[in-house]
């Protein structure tokens, strides 16, 4: 290891792709634009939902339960009069659901006979459906539950007091953000270096460069040391973007979540170095990039939880390093956790990262 | 007869079923320009990216300047320069932060570097080019600084391949004075090229076809036994006396009505001196040397040298 | 008529030899190739095997500090609802706040001392503490367990059946019937797969016709091309045609795996589908191609498809419901040919729909290829000095 070499490296990489304005662009545009895109434009709560109501009861207990469903604050509710306009807007889109309330509702509660409550949805829009599932079965459940008349030998049912820790009002944005880091770095880090590296090797460059007396490892670090400072500069400013523009700041330490995620950039870029080393086109290194990140993206629990997958699934996915550095993220970010919680992820995520730095340093070296 | 200073014995590369170069048996003495030639996909590139140590090969020995290339190619890279087909000079730096870099590498810098890079530039006229960029420069200018590149560091033996490809004439004659004065200066230059006349300009000529290695000689060997010959024609002056001159030089004679023509399978020594006596004598006389073109000795080399079927 | 009939037979020969020497081209690209077969079927598998947004395997914590028949009734009842699994119990509010800091556990239902008065009283109740980072798990158990506990009551009824599939109807005071339109499993699966084809074919889309003109600008052979008596247009509707092909082979493959594998058929017109993925794919293609004309070299391309295929997918609507976006973004995502391809597949998948179902898309899409035509006719044109 020459540091003279390395330093000659470093300089040309530098100045190279400094003066490559498109480079510089996409390389701090493209994450800034992800973090944005998927902060601001998506959330995972529910608002909005349009929610026919057909009252068929008017009675103090069914405007006891409109109400509560109102006060939810997750839907908007447009009474209508028959099951007929719920049809047709079912269809037309114009609904994502309704609720009927049968003629006796009031009467049957008093009377401890138990009303029956229809709840109709758009399940074509699965995930919506779902979380107005949840609402809807939980206001009536707990609305009815306080209307119902006790009968002291019955024991009734329990009410529950709900709190929620970290994120009291269920806002969908932090949880899409600390998502994101992984996205970007674990997706885009990797596309973005496969593709720049092939593009030097049809060049020549690289062939050249193996005739000189740099070794392996200093070319492998001439090229990750300088991207990974780039991206290490992006996740600053995608964290700045996010506090400033979407108003979610860690709760736990900034500092020690950028240090994480700047060496979790190496390990990733390793990875695009892998595969760039393995493809002889541009294209080829994108399709490489593309077959192989965004299975591991989705499985990674950056917007799917792992824990809603198959027992078999959820080991697989321990195999891969941005499980374990999403789960870093997210409790860095959510929940305020510290290097001392957190060290046996940290040290899985050294492990990966040391071993692909391995691997990559295999493949650049092959001589093939 | 000092050592090879390139030597490979039983050097083969094979892809799959395909095999790019067979048993090749080469063996390049220092301080001499030694030709590559074939066409393309003959096996040239990659017979020349084993010996720089960058394709490892099937099986075979490869010893550049006494260094295992096979087994520690590393160790061979202080002593090669190279210069590939696809001129490796980095888009978006300029010609000198080039320069800077390859020379950073090989640790030439500070006044050593300036010293020899002042050099370099004078020899192939780059002053001008040398704060612009690549993809500004023609490419007759690209190519010269590849080659000064690869000679930045003053090593033993150069690898040069396909140098003067998509070159104009003016700089290709350049070219082959700078690579005559480093085998002068004891350099050992290591050419491939489709460009068959420059084997002219060469000290050995090796022939490559479907990876197998056809002939092997200097290029007036290869004259002599693949050709029709030297033809000397002499026209006007006494043809008695040009008979005896072309005699005396050791040619064939044949007389004609218009002309006197000898012929021999190669120059013989002391003949190009007869021929001078010759227009000394007989100022009338109109004295043409017609020398097989090495276009036609290649071609004649493919169709006769003997190969398995 | 001879004449105008000649002109079309010489445009669309000519068409058809770009074509030809494309597809061979593609034909021989074993990367292309392996990934048009490999994408579809592993994204297939992965949506419809593992990605869901239902809850289960939920980790949770009790906190007893009743340790009455209620709250081992209550718990039980939980625990059978098939979401959750075997509970953490803790002995201290500390302890079980440290297991969900530390993420270990999704809630923690904590049961004061007096329930069993409570319950007597009437006035039973329980607090349950939930992970709020992810909100869409937690809002959706918070109200499963709320519900769970409403009906929840001690020995006299008999216990949930073991192994009762999630969804069913949970016994409560209040009985609520639902009713899922169009999808009466409510599996997330569905809702993914119904739109899966149009995220594999954006991919195929954008990636190969962007590549495809920027690695023949850079060769050299685009030039010759244009050289010859074809016009620009002509060009460009060469290189279409068999990826159009290829679209619809890969609609066709994956329509049948999922089927196959998931029992997932359109409901609707499979005609509608067909005629409607043919503007799609032109206008996909043809973003493809008009980003490869803006680019100079292959990394450019690849870049700036990047850019595209991302916001694609978030902006169409096609893993996440475009309702949920803000009002002043979903617009833009009508610009997108996805959006609208997106539109015409659940219509069809989900809700049965025909021909007269895709009309506005179809036209949309038609829209939008017509417009980027016309700019890469812009984009190519010979360039003066």
């Amino acid at each position: 290891m020459s540091w003279q070499r390395l330093r000659t490296l470093l300089r040309r990489e530098a100045r190279a792709s400094l003066r490559d304005p498109f480079t510089v662009g996409i390389l701090v545009a493209v994450p800034l634009l992800a973090m944005v895109l998927f902060g601001f434009v998506l959330s995972t709560e529910v608002h909005g939902l349009r929610l026919a109501v057909l009252d068929g009861d008017a009675s103090p207990a069914s405007r006891r339960l409109i109400g509560d469903l109102r006060a939810t604050g997750a839907f908007t509710l447009v009474p209508v009069r028959s099951r007929d306009e719920i049809e047709l807007g079912l269809v037309d889109g114009r609904l994502g659901g309704a609720i009927v309330v049968p003629p006796g509702f009031g009467r049957d509660l008093a009377e401890g006979r138990t009303p029956e409550v229809n709840a109709i949805y758009d399940a074509a829009e699965a995930v919506l459906a779902g979380n107005a599932e949840g609402y809807v079965r939980g206001v009536v459940a707990a609305t009815g539950a306080r209307l119902a008349v006790r009968r002291p030998a019955s024991g009734g049912g329990i009410a529950v007091v709900t709190s929620v820790l970290f994120n009291p009002t269920l806002a969908g944005v932090p949880f899409m953000v600390s998502g994101t880091f992984g996205f970007v770095l674990s997706f885009l880090a990797v596309l973005i270096t496969a593709v720049t590296i092939v593009n030097e090797r049809m060049a020549g460059t690289f062939e050249q460069l193996q005739v000189t007396p740099a070794t392996t490892l200093e070319i492998l670090l001439g090229k990750l040391l300088p991207m990974g400072g780039v991206f290490a500069l992006d996740i600053a400013l995608m964290m700045l973007a996010a506090g400033l523009l979407l108003g979610v700041w860690p709760n736990g330490s900034a500092a020690f979540f950028w240090i994480v995620s700047a060496l979790y950039v190496l390990t990733t870029l390793s990875m695009g170095l892998i595969f760039s080393a393995t493809s002889a086109t541009a294209a080829e290194a994108v399709q490489k990039t593309v077959i192989f990140s965004i299975p591991i993206v989705q499985l990674s629990g950056f917007a799917f939880p792992i824990r809603n997958m198959p027992g078999w699934l959820q080991w697989v996915t321990e195999c891969f390093p941005a499980t374990h550095y999403i789960r870093i993220s997210r409790a860095i970010y959510l929940r305020g956790e510290g290097p001392l919680d957190l060290w046996p992820e940290l040290l899985i995520l050294a492990a990966f990262g040391a071993l692909q730095v391995t691997v990559a340093l295999r493949t650049m070296g092959a001589r093939t | 007869m000092s050592e090879p200073i390139i030597r490979t014995r039983g050097l083969s590369k094979r892809f799959g079923d395909f095999t790019a170069v067979d048993a090749l048996d080469l063996a390049v003495e220092p301080g001499t320009i030694f030709a590559f030639l074939g066409g393309n996909g003959s096996g040239k590139s990659t017979t020349i990216r084993m010996l720089i140590g960058i394709l490892e090969p099937t099986a075979g020995e490869i010893r550049v300047d006494g260094i295992d290339v096979v087994h520690t190619p590393r160790r061979v890279r202080d002593h090669i320069g190279y210069m590939g087909q696809k001129v490796s000079l980095y888009q978006g730096l300029s010609l000198r932060e080039n320069v800077e870099f390859y020379a950073g590498l090989f640790g030439l810098a500070g006044a050593a570097l300036e010293r020899r890079w002042g050099a370099l530039r004078e020899r192939f006229d780059l002053a001008a080019a040398e704060g612009r960029r690549p993809e500004d420069l023609p490419a007759a200018i690209r190519q010269r600084a590849g080659l000064a590149l690869s000679m930045l560091h003053e090593p033993r033996v150069l690898f040069l391949d396909e140098p003067t490809a998509g070159v104009d004439v003016r700089s290709r004659s350049l070219f082959w004075d700078v690579i005559q004065e480093e085998a002068a200066g004891g350099t050992t230059v290591f050419v491939t090229t489709h460009f068959v006349e420059e084997a002219d300009s060469c000290d050995w000529v090796a022939f490559i076809d479907a990876g197998k290695l056809i002939a092997d000689a200097p290029p007036e060997a290869l004259r002599e036994r693949f050709s029709d010959g030297y033809r000397v024609t002499v026209r006007g002056g006494d043809p008695r006396a040009a008979a005896a001159a072309l005699t005396a030089a050791g040619l064939a004679v044949e007389s004609a009505p218009d002309a006197v023509r000898g012929t021999a399978p190669g120059l013989p020594p002391g003949a190009l001196a007869e021929l001078e006596r010759l227009r000394a004598r007989q100022p009338d006389a109109h004295v043409e040397v017609q020398q097989p073109a090495m276009t036609d000795v290649f071609r004649r080399v493919l169709t006769d040298a003997p190969r398995p079927a | 008529m001879t004449a105008a009939g000649g002109r079309l037979r010489g445009w669309l020969s000519r068409v058809l030899a770009v074509a030809w020497r494309e597809a061979t081209l593609l034909r021989h690209d074993r990367g292309f190739v392996s990934t048009i077969i490999a994408q579809p079927i592993l994204i297939i598998l992965l949506y419809g095997y593992g990605l869901s947004n239902t809850p289960a395997n939920v980790p949770w914590a009790v906190l007893d500090r009743s340790q009455s028949a209620q709250s081992r009734q209550l718990v039980q009842d939980i625990r059978h609802s098939g979401y959750f699994l075997a509970p953490t119990p803790v002995s201290g509010y500390a302890e079980g706040h440290a297991l969900l800091r530390r993420g270990a556990v999704l809630a923690m239902l904590v049961v004061p001392a007096g329930l069993r008065r409570d319950a007597a009283r009437g006035r039973a109740r329980v607090q349950v503490l939930l992970d709020g980072s992810d909100p869409l798990s937690a809002a959706r158990v918070g109200s499963y367990v709320a519900q769970i506990a409403a009906a929840s009551a001690p020995p006299r009824r008999p216990a949930v059946r073991e192994g009762v599939a999630p969804g069913a109807d949970l016994p409560g005071p209040v009985d609520v019937r639902q009713r899922f339109t169009f999808n009466p499993r409510l599996a997330d699966r569905d809702f993914f797969l119904a739109t899966l084809v149009g995220m594999l074919l954006t991919n195929l889309c954008l990636s190969a016709s962007s590549l495809g003109i920027v690695g023949e600008r850079e060769s050299g052979t685009f030039e010759q091309t244009l050289a010859l008596p074809i016009s620009t247009v002509e060009i460009v509707l060469g290189k279409l045609v068999p990826l159009v092909v290829l679209g619809y082979l890969v609609l066709l493959g994956t329509l049948t795996l999922q089927g196959v594998l998931f029992g997932i058929w359109p409901r609707g017109s499979l005609v509608a589908l067909l005629v409607v993925t043919l503007p799609f794919l032109l206008a996909s293609l043809a973003i493809g191609v008009f980003v490869s004309s803006l680019a100079d070299t292959s990394a450019q391309a690849v870049f700036i498809t990047v850019f595209f295929i991302m916001p694609s997918f978030v902006l169409s609507g096609i893993m996440f419901p475009y309702e949920l976006m803000p009002e002043a973004v979903r617009p833009i995502g009508g610009l997108l040919p996805l959006r609208w391809y997106q539109i015409a597949l659940r219509r069809i998948f989900a809700r049965g729909g025909g021909l007269g179902d895709v009309v506005v898309p179809a036209l949309a899409m038609l829209a939008i290829f017509a417009v980027l035509l016309a700019a890469i006719r812009w984009r190519l044109r010979p360039r003066l000095g």
